[in-house]
């Protein structure tokens, strides 16, 4: 499902150049749930920005779901963070100024869905994260396990089948994280493909398959 | 057309419209000053125009003079005077008038109801009314033919003068002495802005038929005679024609300008305007000068909204946004604050004209405020305002929108 070979990624400000990642290749198949750990600058969020094509890399070679990511325009790319993947942040990356429900509606509407289809979608989503009647609320009004699942509902919007969760339970209390953690299992065991930036090994536990990132490199 | 999106958009704009609040404000105070400065601008141009066809709108008047040239063997600084006969003489050879009408008058003691005034006479005929713009109030009219073929000693009363002799009164059919001989009033002047004149405003004058007036006046010459041509184009061409005319049957070379005396006011009224359409491009430039200020002002603070909203543009571009979505986004906002603040800009301006234009003008005491009361509001201005504006504000929106389209999602998301 997500297939990289000899991704390399070089920074450079002015003269100077950051080499974040010296060469990664890994695979992930499809339903697989696996943590990635390392110490701070070791490449994970890197490493994760190019999984989500959020970035792109300066060399090698990226597959996923079988294409190429390295030919894709920004719309394209965009696209496929739309459909194929679900983000969920550390700090959660919820717009303020909407409500939860607006919240979950967002991917829905960049991918042109129908009203009856987002609605039927939202309520099902917000039901399954126990937030529906939290619906009209702004973040902000919201607790900080509450904001996760509204950010956990609006990943799934449009189904994806891989979820990319960045240090998912760092702004949480241990019991809001549990719950966090169950939903990420749950979904794992529902046949989604996961893939985890974490620092905690109680949470990493939970995961199939733990790789450790040093330097830019796969240990 | 898909709505979804641009209803989604005016929701997130309406949470935080307070954020907008300084744009709106600025297109508002834009639109209010730019157009009452423009509604004042053709105001004034108007009222221009009204005040001086409160003298007369295509009116040549010519007086005597003094010749300045010396003509077959005549001296010169003969004083030369125009005569009753010379209107026919001119109507009769200078096809291009449309009317004429002779015009004396003096300073005499006038007096009614035991008021005694001393005021500016003047004998004239019919035609005067139209070509000096002399309107009567309801329940009386102006001199006709018959009181002028008559010699009717029927007398038509500038509204200062009726105010004078009789009060709040009406003085429609109530008796004037002038000179010692009676004079049946038969109307009064409905009041006028006028800002040109030459024996005092009309509101001051006392106008008789041209015989009835020649028993006050025993004078043979007359003080001026006016004419109205067919076309305003033919001004110059009938003041050569009175020149040479006159020139040959009362001896004076045509060439010389002092000989008789020339008030084209169609040549004034052109002039006038050329200075007031200056005026109003001035005012014009002022406006769009404002406006270009106005929509730099839009751009700051459309990419100052960008910056502020840099992580949720980052949000959006990870959640899946297309760039188009972004540029649209900033668009549409950029537009409702359009909306907004020139609706309320015209709103607020064009009730400030409607108030200003209830405020009355003293026809009595002709000052400036007669130009500045009288402020129009024009469509076409604000339709072509509306478009010049939509295009700035249009522009000055999509620089911001374009650059926070081609935001760097990672970038974005780390932005505090």
């Amino acid at each position: 499902m997500i297939e990289l070979q000899g991704i390399k990624k070089i920074y450079r400000m002015g003269s100077q150049s950051l080499e974040a990642l010296r060469g990664v290749s890994l695979k992930i198949g499809k339903g697989e749930f696996i943590s990635i750990m390392g110490p701070s600058g070791s490449g994970k969020s890197t490493l994760m920005n190019i999984i989500g094509c959020l970035d792109t890399p300066t060399s090698g070679e990226y597959v996923l779901d079988g294409d190429k990511v390295a030919g894709l325009s920004f719309d394209q790319l965009a696209a496929v963070r739309n459909r194929k993947i679900g983000f969920v942040f550390q700090n959660f990356n919820l717009l303020p100024y909407a409500t939860a429900w607006e919240n979950v509606e967002l991917p829905l509407l960049f991918d042109g869905k129908s009203a009856r289809k987002r609605k039927e979608r939202v309520t099902e989503l917000l039901n399954a994260v126990g937030l529906y009647d939290w619906r009209a609320h702004r973040p902000s009004e919201l607790s900080g396990g509450q904001q996760q699942r509204i950010a956990l509902a609006r990943a799934l919007a449009n189904d994806p089948p891989i979820l990319l969760a960045d240090e998912p339970t760092g702004n949480l209390d241990s019991k809001s994280g549990e719950e966090i953690m169950d939903v990420l299992t749950m979904l794992w065991k529902e046949g989604r493909t996961i893939v985890m930036v974490t620092h905690n090994d109680h949470v990493s536990a939970r995961s199939q398959r733990i790789i450790r990132l040093f330097d830019g490199l796969i240990i | 057309m898909n709505l979804t999106l641009p209803r989604f958009f005016w929701s997130e704009y309406r949470k935080r419209r307070k954020k907008g609040a300084l744009i709106t404000f600025a297109l508002f105070w834009g639109t209010l000053s730019t157009l009452l400065l423009m509604a004042f601008g053709q105001g004034m141009s108007i009222q221009f125009q009204v005040a001086f066809s409160g003298l007369g709108e295509t009116l040549i008047m010519v007086s005597g003079g003094q010749t300045s040239l010396e003509f077959e063997g005549l001296p010169k600084g003969r004083p030369n005077f125009l005569y009753p006969e010379d209107i026919d003489y001119l109507k009769d050879r200078i096809p291009e008038i449309l009317r004429i009408a002779p015009e004396s008058y003096g300073y005499f003691q006038v007096s009614a109801k035991g008021k005694e005034i001393n005021r500016t006479v003047h004998g004239t005929t019919a035609e005067f009314a139209v070509m000096r713009t002399q309107v009567p109030q309801m329940g009386g009219r102006f001199l006709n033919a018959d009181d002028v073929a008559e010699g009717r000693k029927v007398a038509f009363l500038g509204w200062k003068v009726a105010s004078d002799l009789f009060a709040a009164a009406d003085p429609v059919g109530n008796q004037i002495v002038i000179n010692r001989i009676p004079f049946t009033v038969i109307g009064v002047l409905k009041k006028k802005i006028q800002d040109s004149m030459y024996q005092g405003p009309d509101a001051d004058q006392i106008y008789l038929s041209f015989h009835a007036y020649r028993q006050i006046d025993n004078r043979r010459r007359l003080d001026r005679i006016h004419i109205q041509p067919r076309e305003a184009g033919q001004s110059r061409l009938i003041e050569d024609r009175v020149r040479a005319l006159l020139g040959r049957k009362d001896r004076f070379d045509p060439a010389d300008r002092y000989a008789l005396g020339f008030w084209n006011t169609i040549e004034n009224n052109k002039e006038g305007l050329a200075v007031f359409k200056g005026i109003e491009i001035f005012l014009g430039i002022i406006g769009v000068l404002t406006l270009l200020i106005g929509a730099v002002g839009v751009t700051n603070l459309m990419y100052a909204v960008a910056k502020e909203r840099t992580k949720e543009i980052g949000i959006k571009l990870a959640i899946g946004a297309r760039r188009r979505v972004i540029v649209q986004q900033f668009i549409l906002e950029t537009m409702f604050v359009f909306a907004k603040g020139t609706f309320w800009g015209f709103i607020t301006a064009f009730n400030i004209v409607h108030l200003i234009r209830l405020a009355p003008i003293n026809y009595d005491s002709f000052g400036i405020e007669a130009y500045l009361l009288r402020p129009v509001f024009s469509l076409q201005i604000f339709i072509a305002y509306m478009i010049i504006l939509g295009a700035l504000v249009f522009l000055s929106g999509i620089f911001p929108a374009w650059r926070a389209s081609r935001l760097n999602p990672i970038e974005s998301l780390r932005y505090e």
